[in-house]
């Protein structure tokens, strides 16, 4: 059992958090590579895929769940930050994917956390995106906005090269060469977005390219992600 | 900032969602490739769809080709059947990380959930195809049943696994192919009676009407059980027992589960 006067390191719950075995569905989740690869990239775009995705889509994921998160603390209405976040995510594949990843973590984390008031203000919204549920989790554990922005970019770091894995023919270990190669770049990323705090200072940028690859997704009848 | 954050106590109970009368029963249908659990499926939805309000989904390892199986056979309108993508982890997918089917199977009920409150009373959920270890876990499905085919090979029901020998219902499909693949149906249902200490065996083929009445009587009366909230669901195992092919026992062999480490 807890000792429920003991404190938890925060490292620790980041950890929690990161873990691929995290029941939130990451397994289905291909962060768009899967179309990318149908569309002729190949294995050596994996780590130009991975900066390009950190310097837009994962940007405005960030930057969304940072400024979330101020609001959340100040106990100010999310709508506007939803939708800054919808009006820069155009891909309706992809802001339904973001969506549901939201369900499947505030179905776990308001198991595990219940009654905590950030998780009660998003639950409130019938459609979060993931990074406001992704605040939400934030705000409830106390993590700070550096980390939070953090987690985003090495979650999706990860998800696209776990998933390269599943889709070319690599060396696992080349693979979480490409993850730690691209760590100073997630790095970058967070303290960039870390003192955003209104909804307009989210960055608009996407990545048609990407968002095209994701609504072609949707359309295709052999996939092993889901998107 | 400190770097700690008060703790709070987890909500630790695996799942505290009591047995529920009122949403459908959720059946899990797994076992190998190609065994018959789609087409297990197809004859659950024609011959209950008159009876019962069905639901399906379906878990394919590299297509939708399941769910567009079930969708073409015509026995349920196509919009009751979803597919899930496992990103190639079909035992996580049931198992390990039951996020996605979870969703789509309460997306599914509140779809066809009426305005009185009343939706369905079936949702048939089937497993990638995959091998003799892969259960479903108890928090995703309320009942389940391990189909294995005779033309599978006479000896897989005798050699178990948790599905095997755990499972609610195990089907030894396609009986009616046994005399071409040399196997005898018959021997094989007893032997996999004996693996699985009394629990109940169904030889089956869709051509057998007799047959086909008796596994349609197992999920009524399952049904009947959940609505009174008298199904628990079981969980088969988590892993097949293995074989040692070791000093001690590789004469004449021996399959046992153990609790140490291997080396």
């Amino acid at each position: 059992m807890t000792d429920s006067r003991r404190t938890i390191h925060r490292d620790l719950v980041l950890m929690l958090l990161a873990d691929a075995r995290l029941p939130v569905a990451g397994h289905t989740q291909s962060a768009t590579l899967e179309p990318a690869l149908r569309a002729g990239l190949g294995p050596a775009d994996v780590p130009g895929f991975v900066a390009t995705r950190l310097r837009t889509v994962t940007r405005v994921e960030a930057a969304t769940a940072v400024v979330a998160l101020h609001h959340l603390r100040r106990g100010l209405d999310l709508s506007a930050v939803e939708a800054a976040w919808s009006a820069r995510t155009t891909s309706p594949a992809m802001r339904a994917t973001s969506r549901s990843q939201a369900r499947a973590l505030l179905r776990l984390v308001s198991r595990l956390w219940p009654g905590t008031e950030a998780l009660r203000a998003v639950s409130s919204s019938t459609t979060p995106c993931r990074a406001v549920v992704l605040a939400a989790t934030a705000a409830s554990l106390d993590l700070e906005a550096t980390a939070l922005a953090r987690l985003i970019g090495y979650d999706d770091v990860q998800t696209v090269c776990s998933a390269a894995l599943k889709l070319l023919p690599l060396d696992p270990a080349d693979v979480t060469g490409w993850v730690a190669s691209a760590l100073p770049a997630v790095d970058a990323l967070a303290d960039e977005v870390a003192h955003l705090t209104r909804p307009d200072d989210v960055p608009a940028s996407g990545a048609p390219q990407i968002e095209a690859w994701a609504q072609a997704h949707v359309h295709t009848t052999r996939r092993l992600f889901s998107a | 900032m400190p770097d700690h954050t008060p703790s709070r106590p987890l909500a630790g109970a695996p799942d505290s969602e009591a047995p529920s009368s009122t949403r459908a029963l959720r059946l899990g249908v797994c076992g190998p490739v190609g065994t018959g659990k789609s087409s297990l499926i197809a004859l659950l939805c024609r011959e209950l769809a008159g009876e019962l309000q069905l639901g399906v989904i379906t878990n394919d390892i590299y297509t939708d080709e399941d769910a567009r199986f079930l969708r073409s056979a015509g026995v349920l309108d196509p919009a009751r059947i979803r597919a899930v993508e496992t990103g190639a982890c079909p035992h996580t997918a049931i198992r390990d990380d039951i996020t996605a089917n979870l969703i789509a199977a309460e997306e599914l009920e509140a779809d066809f959930t009426n305005a009185g409150g009343t939706g369905l009373d079936l949702v048939l959920i089937e497993s990638g195809g995959d091998n003799l270890t892969a259960t479903f876990s108890p928090a995703l499905v309320d009942v389940q049943v391990f189909v294995l085919d005779v033309a599978g090979g006479g000896d897989v029901a005798r050699k178990g696994g948790p599905g095997i020998e755990r499972a609610d219902l195990l089907v030894v499909n396609k009986t009616d192919l046994a005399v071409h693949v040399g196997v005898d149906a018959t021997l094989m249902v007893a032997e996999a009676g004996a693996a699985r200490d009394g629990r109940p065996v169904l030889g089956l083929t869709r051509t057998d009407q007799a047959s086909v009445a008796r596994l349609c009587a197992w999920v009524r009366a399952q049904l009947a059980s959940h609505r009174i909230g008298a199904l628990v669901p079981q969980d088969p195992g988590p892993m097949a027992p293995h074989f040692h092919a070791d000093a001690a026992n590789g004469l004449t062999g021996g399959w046992h589960v153990h609790d140490h480490a291997h080396a």
